[in-house]
């Protein structure tokens, strides 16, 4: 298996753009071409960018038909609060999957399809399982559990359809020095929220380990979904411990106020940030060195103690006013 | 010969200095046998379940108030691999809660058990102290994880009979591909002794290709326990001051 042709659409993100760079000293990719409504956040070397928004139809389906990939890595799916409002992330997020696994669909090469997805598709109804493995029902009760409920339903049609193995990556909420997420956000904020009656426990999982998951993917060819999840858990108690954040316990009411607030100070709790402090969420990762052949580098704890360390945004005045 | 001696005959005054010396090393191991622990598992965090270590050393501390639980059979279970242990229990007595902290204490690993209710803050607290939800595949997902994992069976109001073993729940650890011990628990309402033996491994009296397996496995689980429950002992054996329930027998 050599000179295969890979599509990264979402590449400009971070995740997007870490996956772009492992694939790119991957043996067996020839060419590499992605695709994203903003540039990548790295440099890339052999990757051809094309800069398209996701509501650009015909133009995302005719760079992908006539790049005609063999494999396709789609991770353009945008996190409620994450980059946008969730309303705006969803239906970027549907607009992109239409699009580029329609026009994948039309490519006469493509043998592959892996999609990220998200342990929020299980969702936490009560009595849901606290481990939740592949084969758990798909029950999402957030709005991102539901948005990547979608992608997958739209990639496996399209797998049946054309006859191609599709991989759904689902994964830990990804923690990043450089990736927006709403959980991250909020952890590292003065004053972190923790439900005082549950404080139930959560995995995560670094972005690199996410982007090395997902390009492994890619090169076995998985052909089923696959919980991505760091080994060990931590509340939210916990992590702030561990940061010296101030932990505020709420118990019901207060939430509308804590949510309100928090989204002022710019971090909002999207509702599936929101279900994680009050449900938990964790996944059962037993089936991840079986069909990746992948071990995370790094445990949730791990994640959440460098998720501290990353140094704040510092704010270098301008030399010399121009304007 | 002289050394062959020295190791048969034992000395009056050694003897007991001995004795001693053991029944100090034995409550000083008692006492540190959680700090000793502390250096295996992490503080301040949790495990992939969600158990909290910190709150389940706590908790036994807290538990060795109540019962005095002595364990037995510790030895048939595996050393890694996941198994599935089910004991009498009776409405109140704990009976799968306290054989988990005791057999974690022997066994030196992490003890689930079943029967966590998912509302907070009971099953909240249930979570951190290892508890899992009574669904066949959260108890498959702990078994194929390698995890010892405590199901009480239904409670039976005649004494020293063993009620309904959940079939669905034995067909979990079927499917995880592990063995199934049946336990004895016994204790008393009173008092604080209380015992947890564990059986051999309880195997189905044929073979079946299809679910016939789990229930008759079930069903003999049941049996194999109260095959324990009367080698402990019945209620009105020994002298009649066994009988009183200070002894520890009786409750089962």
């Amino acid at each position: 298996m050599t000179g295969k042709r890979v599509f990264v659409s979402g590449v400009g993100g971070e995740l997007g753009t870490t996956i772009a760079g492992l694939l790119e000293a991957e043996s067996w990719v020839g060419e590499l071409s992605g695709i994203d409504a903003d540039p990548p956040r790295h440099r890339l070397h052999r990757t051809v960018f094309h800069r398209i928004h996701p509501d650009e139809h015909d133009r995302i389906v005719d760079t992908v038909a006539s790049f005609n990939p063999h494999v396709l890595v789609h991770v353009g799916v945008w996190e409620p609060d994450a980059r946008a409002a969730p309303h705006v992330a969803a239906t970027l997020t549907d607009q992109a999957a239409t699009s580029i696994l329609g026009a994948a669909a039309e490519c006469s090469a493509l043998e592959h399809v892996v999609v990220r997805s998200g342990i929020e598709i299980y969702g936490r109804l009560r009595g849901a399982l606290t481990r939740p493995s592949e084969s758990a029902p798909i029950a999402p009760t957030s709005d991102w559990g539901r948005t990547v409920a979608a992608i997958e339903h739209t990639a496996a049609k399209v797998g049946e359809r054309v006859g191609v193995t599709v991989g759904a990556v689902r994964l830990a909420p990804v923690l990043g020095p450089h990736v927006p997420s709403p959980l991250g956000r909020l952890l590292r904020q003065p004053g972190v929220p923790f439900s005082a009656l549950a404080d139930p426990p959560f995995a995560v999982i670094e972005d690199n380990d996410a982007a090395r998951a997902i390009v492994s993917a890619a090169r076995v060819g998985l052909g089923e979904p696959v919980n991505v999840v760091a080994s060990g858990a931590i509340t939210a108690l916990q992590a702030a411990r561990r940061g010296r954040r101030v932990p505020i316990p709420l118990i019901g009411p207060e939430w509308r106020v804590a949510r309100a607030l928090s989204f002022l100070l710019g971090a909002p709790i999207p509702d599936h940030v929101s279900e994680a402090l009050h449900r938990g969420r964790l996944a059962d990762n037993g089936r991840m060195l079986e069909l990746l052949g992948f071990t995370p580098q790094h445990s949730t704890v791990d994640v959440i103690d460098r998720l501290y360390h990353w140094p704040s945004i510092i704010h270098q005045p301008a030399r010399r006013q121009v304007a | 010969m002289t050394s062959t001696l020295g190791r048969v005959v034992n000395f009056p005054v050694r003897d007991t200095a001995s004795r001693a010396g053991s029944a100090v090393s034995r409550a000083a191991a008692d006492l540190n046998a959680s700090v000793s622990r502390l250096t295996d598992e992490q503080a301040g965090v949790v495990d992939d379940w969600g158990r909290d270590p910190a709150l389940v050393r706590a908790m036994i501390r807290a538990a060795r108030l109540r019962w005095d639980v002595t364990v037995g059979g510790d030895q048939r279970l595996p050393r890694r691999k996941g198994a599935l242990i089910v004991v009498n229990a009776r409405t109140l007595a704990l009976a799968p809660i306290y054989s988990a902290f005791a057999l974690s204490e022997a066994v030196d690993r992490p003890v689930r058990f079943v029967g966590r209710p998912d509302t907070a803050p009971i099953g909240a607290l249930a979570r951190r102290i290892g508890g899992l939800l009574d669904h066949p595949d959260e108890v498959a997902g702990a078994l194929a994880a390698g995890e010892l994992v405590i199901m009480g069976a239904a409670h039976n109001e005649r004494l020293r009979r063993v009620g309904r073993v959940d079939h669905s729940l034995v067909g979990a650890a079927l499917a995880a591909g592990v063995k199934v011990f049946p336990a004895a628990t016994s204790s008393n309402p009173i008092g604080r002794a209380a015992r947890f033996e564990i059986g051999s491994p309880s195997r189905s009296p044929r073979r079946r290709r299809g679910p016939l397996t789990e229930l008759e496995l079930s069903d003999q689980v049941g049996r194999d326990i109260e095959l324990l429950l009367a080698e402990m002992g019945n209620l009105r054996t020994g002298t009649p001051l066994d009988w009183l329930p200070l002894t520890g027998l009786g409750g089962a």
